[in-house]
């Protein structure tokens, strides 16, 4: 069963990619997100197949429809990349080959018993300092960006204010 | 199990390094990155369950926000980009138009 859902997740990711219209990419890449919230919620990760479920299939594909609105139902053609295709693969397989050889110290890892509980930012203090520095900065960058989308309303706003006094 | 799922996740990674690199309009591309951080979602969430790497949830939550946020900027930079250059494909940008 378990395959089955990952299966459908790879060909529906494959298909939001290749399809040439904007809708149906959009509701395979739903589909997508939603399959993995219920790949989440059977392991036994059921808040975080949740948030999958709410964030990804509710949020971020209205987001993506906002786009849909400015690239219009057709995808536009662009440029072909031959080697993108070829550098994907080697990476395929580069990961595959190093996750075989780490599996047996991921394994090692995972049965060594924990000597003591200790909280999740005593262990990961350095990292949660890193998400909150990401985090801050794309969180300035939209802020900014929704600044400049709003001057760049205004210019041409006003631009056609002048535009339409002259005509008068 | 684990192996194989690991193998689906490292797969759903290549195809959006492969949407990535590919450089077709910027919603695919959007698609692709969303792909790449739920690839990484899906390997911290397996191996939490199969490992029983718990902590690797929280991270998995991290991660999540990340993308949310990374799809929240990027739908604005396709904006302010499309708003400037009148660009929906990144081939077709400018460096003068921007500057």
């Amino acid at each position: 069963m378990t395959i089955l859902l990952l299966t459908a997740v790879l060909i529906l990711a494959a298909a939001s990619l290749m399809l040439q219209r904007s809708v149906p990419a959009i509701i395979s890449f739903a589909m997508m997100m939603f399959l993995l919230g219920i790949y989440y919620i059977g392991l036994d990760a059921k808040m975080l197949g949740l948030f999958q479920i709410f964030v990804y299939t509710g949020g971020i594909v209205v987001l993506m429809l906002f786009g849909v609105t400015i690239i219009g139902v057709e995808f536009p053609q662009a440029r072909k990349r031959p080697w993108a295709a070829a550098s994907a693969l080697l990476v395929f397989i580069l990961l595959s080959v190093l996750f075989y050889r780490t599996l047996p110290v991921l394994k090692m890892a995972a049965d060594k018993p924990t000597e003591e509980i200790h909280l999740f930012a005593a262990g990961f203090s350095d990292v949660v300092i890193l998400f909150a520095l990401i985090g801050s900065s794309l969180l300035y960058g939209t802020v900014k960006m929704a600044g400049m989308l709003g001057a760049k309303r205004g210019s041409k706003s006003h631009q056609s204010g002048d535009k339409r006094r002259e005509d008068v | 199990m684990f192996s194989i799922e690991m193998f689906f996740a490292i797969g759903l990674f290549t195809i959006g390094l492969y949407g990535v690199s590919s450089g077709r309009d910027f919603l695919r591309i959007f698609f692709s990155l969303e792909m790449l951080l739920n690839a990484v979602i899906m390997m911290l969430a397996t191996t939490a369950h199969h490992l029983g790497m718990t902590e690797n949830i929280v991270l998995a939550y991290m991660v999540m926000i990340l993308a949310t946020l990374e799809a929240a900027a990027g739908v604005l930079i396709f904006a302010v980009t499309n708003k400037i250059t009148g660009a929906v494909i990144p081939d077709e940008i400018e460096r003068e138009e921007l500057s």
